[in-house]
């Protein structure tokens, strides 16, 4: 009785074979899907890593073009071209006689030349208490929907949220 | 019982398990032997390179931001072994184009059966290939390709010549203000450095900070390079139109006077700013190759900071600002040349320039007629030895001024304490002779007689462009030697001196202040020298200057006098730069000023 028990539940050999190779075929398929998800995230970091270095490249290029631009601009504005230029162009030389002087007010002729944002003093803020550490659950609720209504109001009338 | 093809399973399994086995010992082994670094360092020049990043070198700027020294790019052009399969193209291209290259030569290098195999696969052609260049080299390789195309062969072609960019200092103005800008020698990279004027005193901030970055050869590894910043940028209180007029001035003077050189510096006594100096001779600091043509032997890159000389007269400023100030003469106060000859010490005689006696003169007379007899006295007995050198000290002398140039001079002293002084010293340093000053050391102590008695530190930089922020350099005081009263009492003295004299130096509408000076030329047998040293220095508007401006021609043949010479120089500069510096005519400026 209890092999024929055993029997009726025993599954056919073809079966368990068929479970086996499915098995092994899922598992195949599992490694190829693994192996396929890393190369296709490694031929794109490297395709990224080209275009990185092709970028770069483009940086050094640009710099290079705008520093002989920079040098052209130079030379073509120097005062030996820009001479020679208004000799062309019929301007000649004012003799102190022949200047004519006008007060104007509060014109400053030696204002500062300035080329790049003058020096600040950075002020390091100390490290604080976030506001949020000090807002009690109310406050954050009617903060929130302050702000909420606000940002709504500002879309209804056309600001940029 | 066993199953069937048991003993294959076993063989075939041995074998493979002795071949990973042996395997494994073989990497162990390796790890081991005297190979292993020399693997490890091939292997880690296959990750990639550490590559030395150099900033672009900071540009160089007049002070209304007209560029006086910036980078350009050139190029090195060499060639790749790896890729050459065209040596006669190649070398016909090089030589054809670029100067300097044998056809010969470059085919030797290019041809790969004749150098076959070699450590060196890239090699340098030549450096600092103009862009043009390399355009007319893309345009012939672009017909070449157009030519292959045409007859489906595989030459001619270039593949192999290879050009890549690299910075090089270019100084668009050309020769203009290049004794004080220096130049910097940028062939060889590795040692490339700033040399004399602001390229060499500035040089760590211009060129900023290197840095090693490593390129990896993995691309997975490749990140965004960082940023390295570029080298500070300069802002000079120089004026290119100033600069280009005092160049002008200067070469025409020298080319009239018969000068063997000559400077000119004009500055702010307010601020000690040098607004232009020019010194003989000019240089094209494009061409610094050139340097030993152009200052042969001990000539200075820049007479103005780096020469020393025997001023004459105009150093009785100091001498009469030294008297006035400590109150042992006044404007006012007379001396009697009665013989024409001041005797030092019962031993030595001063004599006038011209040898004559002017008798009774005040001090403004003594200035005006620039007597080296009363000059003589106001030191030896008036001032004395201590009094005269404690004021010689406190305006300056003996030591630098500490003008932003690199290679400033400096002559020490004779002092009465050394023992190679005598008591003639004191008589003649009072009218500029045995004393050793540069140009520079005298536009700074006179600065303080045009600065109500402030002396400035002189300087070219006005502001520093560093981590996109600019720095201005605040002016410095160095020293007051003198009262504000003293300098107004001596610059009213000057001013009616030249106007008195009818000087040459005058310039209509404008009152200036001024002294001419004509200094003897020790020689090794004394002063034997018929050649003299001419200057002028002079300042103005004399109730509230804004210029200083200080002439020296070196040797000059057609006078021996300052006042001849240098003076006429003074007035064609100060004529014209009242109107580049928008100073109106007296009369106009003080009339606005009383509204």
């Amino acid at each position: 009785m209890k092999n024929r028990i055993i029997q009726a539940y025993k599954q056919a050999p073809w079966r368990i074979q068929l479970q086996w190779i499915g098995l092994f075929l899922l598992g195949l398929v599992l490694i190829a899907s693994l192996t396929g998800i890393y190369l296709s995230i490694n031929a794109q970091a490297a395709s990224a890593g080209r275009n990185i270095q092709g970028l770069e490249s483009d940086i050094d290029n640009i710099n290079n073009e705008i520093a002989s631009l920079t040098t052209d601009l130079a030379i073509a504005r120097s005062t030996e071209r820009m001479l020679s230029r208004a000799k062309e162009l019929g301007f000649t030389l004012r003799q102190p006689g022949q200047a004519l002087y006008l007060e104007i007010p509060a014109y400053d002729p030696n204002t500062a030349l300035l080329l790049a944002p003058p020096r600040v003093n950075t002020i390091i803020e100390a490290p604080t208490v976030r506001q949020s550490y000090k807002l009690s659950l109310w406050d954050w609720l009617t903060d929130t929907i302050w702000n909420t209504s606000s940002t709504t109001i500002e879309i209804e009338g056309g600001q940029i949220p | 019982m066993k199953p069937p093809f048991y003993t294959r399973y076993i063989i075939v399994a041995l074998v493979c398990g002795i071949l990973g086995i042996g395997i494994v010992v073989q990497m162990v082994r390796i790890n081991y032997t005297s190979f292993t670094e020399d693997l490890i360092i091939k292997s880690e020049n296959y990750q990639g390179i550490n590559e030395l990043i150099y900033p672009a070198r900071g540009t160089i700027y007049d002070r209304s931001g007209n560029i006086l020294a910036t980078n350009q790019i050139s190029y090195e052009v060499g060639i790749d072994l790896k890729f050459v399969n065209d040596p006669e193209s190649i070398a016909f291209a090089a030589a054809s184009l670029i100067e300097d290259l044998d056809y010969l030569e470059v085919f030797e290098l290019a041809d790969t059966e004749q150098m076959g195999e070699t450590e060196n696969r890239y090699f340098v052609l030549s450096s600092y290939v103009s862009k043009e260049k390399i355009g007319e080299l893309e345009r012939l390789e672009d017909s070449y390709a157009a030519r292959r195309e045409q007859t489906n062969a595989g030459k001619p072609n270039l593949s192999g010549l290879v050009w890549t960019p690299m910075q090089q200092r270019a100084y668009p103005e050309g020769d203009l203000a290049s004794n004080v800008l220096g130049f910097y020698n940028y062939f060889s990279r590795e040692t490339a450095q700033g040399v004399y004027g602001v390229e060499e005193s500035y040089n760590t901030l211009l060129t900023g900070r290197p840095e090693y970055i490593f390129m990896p050869n993995n691309p997975y590894l490749i990140e965004t390079l960082p940023d390295i910043d570029p080298g500070a940028s300069l802002v000079l209180t120089i004026d290119r139109e100033i600069q280009m007029m005092l160049q002008n001035e200067l070469a025409e003077a020298i080319e009239w006077s018969g000068a063997e050189g000559g400077t000119i510096i004009v500055a702010d006594p307010k601020t000690g700013e040098i607004l232009g100096m020019a010194s003989s001779p000019f240089f094209n600091s494009n061409e610094y190759w050139t340097y030993e043509e152009t200052f042969p032997g001990i000539t200075p890159f820049n007479r103005a900071i780096g020469k020393a000389y025997e001023p004459g007269s105009v150093f009785k400023v100091i001498t009469m600002a030294a008297a006035l100030d400590s109150g042992v003469a006044t404007p006012d106060s007379t001396y009697n040349d009665a013989t024409g000859v001041y005797w030092v010490a019962n031993s030595w005689p001063i004599y006038n320039w011209n040898m004559g006696a002017w008798g009774e003169q005040t001090m403004t007379g003594c200035m005006r007629h620039s007597l080296n007899v009363c000059l003589a006295y106001v030191a030896d007995e008036l001032l004395q030895e201590d009094l005269f050198y404690q004021y010689v000290q406190a305006f300056g002398f003996g030591r630098g001024t500490g003008i932003d140039l690199a290679a400033e001079a400096n002559f020490p002293l004779r002092l009465p304490d050394n023992n190679q002084w005598v008591e003639l010293d004191l008589a003649t340093n009072s009218f500029g002779q045995g004393i050793a000053v540069t140009p520079i050391q005298m536009v700074a102590a006179i600065s303080a007689i045009a600065n109500n008695g402030q002396m400035m530190t002189p300087h070219v930089v006005k502001s520093v462009i560093d981590g996109g922020q600019q720095y201005d350099v605040a002016p410095q005081m160095t020293n007051a030697p003198i009262s504000a009263e003293t300098a107004q009492a001596l610059t009213e003295m000057l001013s009616l001196s030249l106007e008195e004299e009818a000087s040459l130096a005058l310039v209509d509408g404008y009152r200036l202040a001024g002294k001419t000076g004509t200094g003897e030329i020790p020689t090794e047998t004394g002063y034997t020298s018929t050649l003299t040293n001419t200057s002028f220095v002079g300042w103005g508007p004399s109730d509230d200057p804004h210029f200083l401006v200080y002439v020296w021609l070196e040797k000059p043949t057609i006078s021996k006098w300052g006042s001849e010479v240098a003076a006429p120089v003074f007035h064609d500069v100060v004529e014209q730069l009242v109107v580049m510096l928008n100073i109106p005519p007296d009369d106009i400026r003080l009339k606005v000023a009383d509204e």
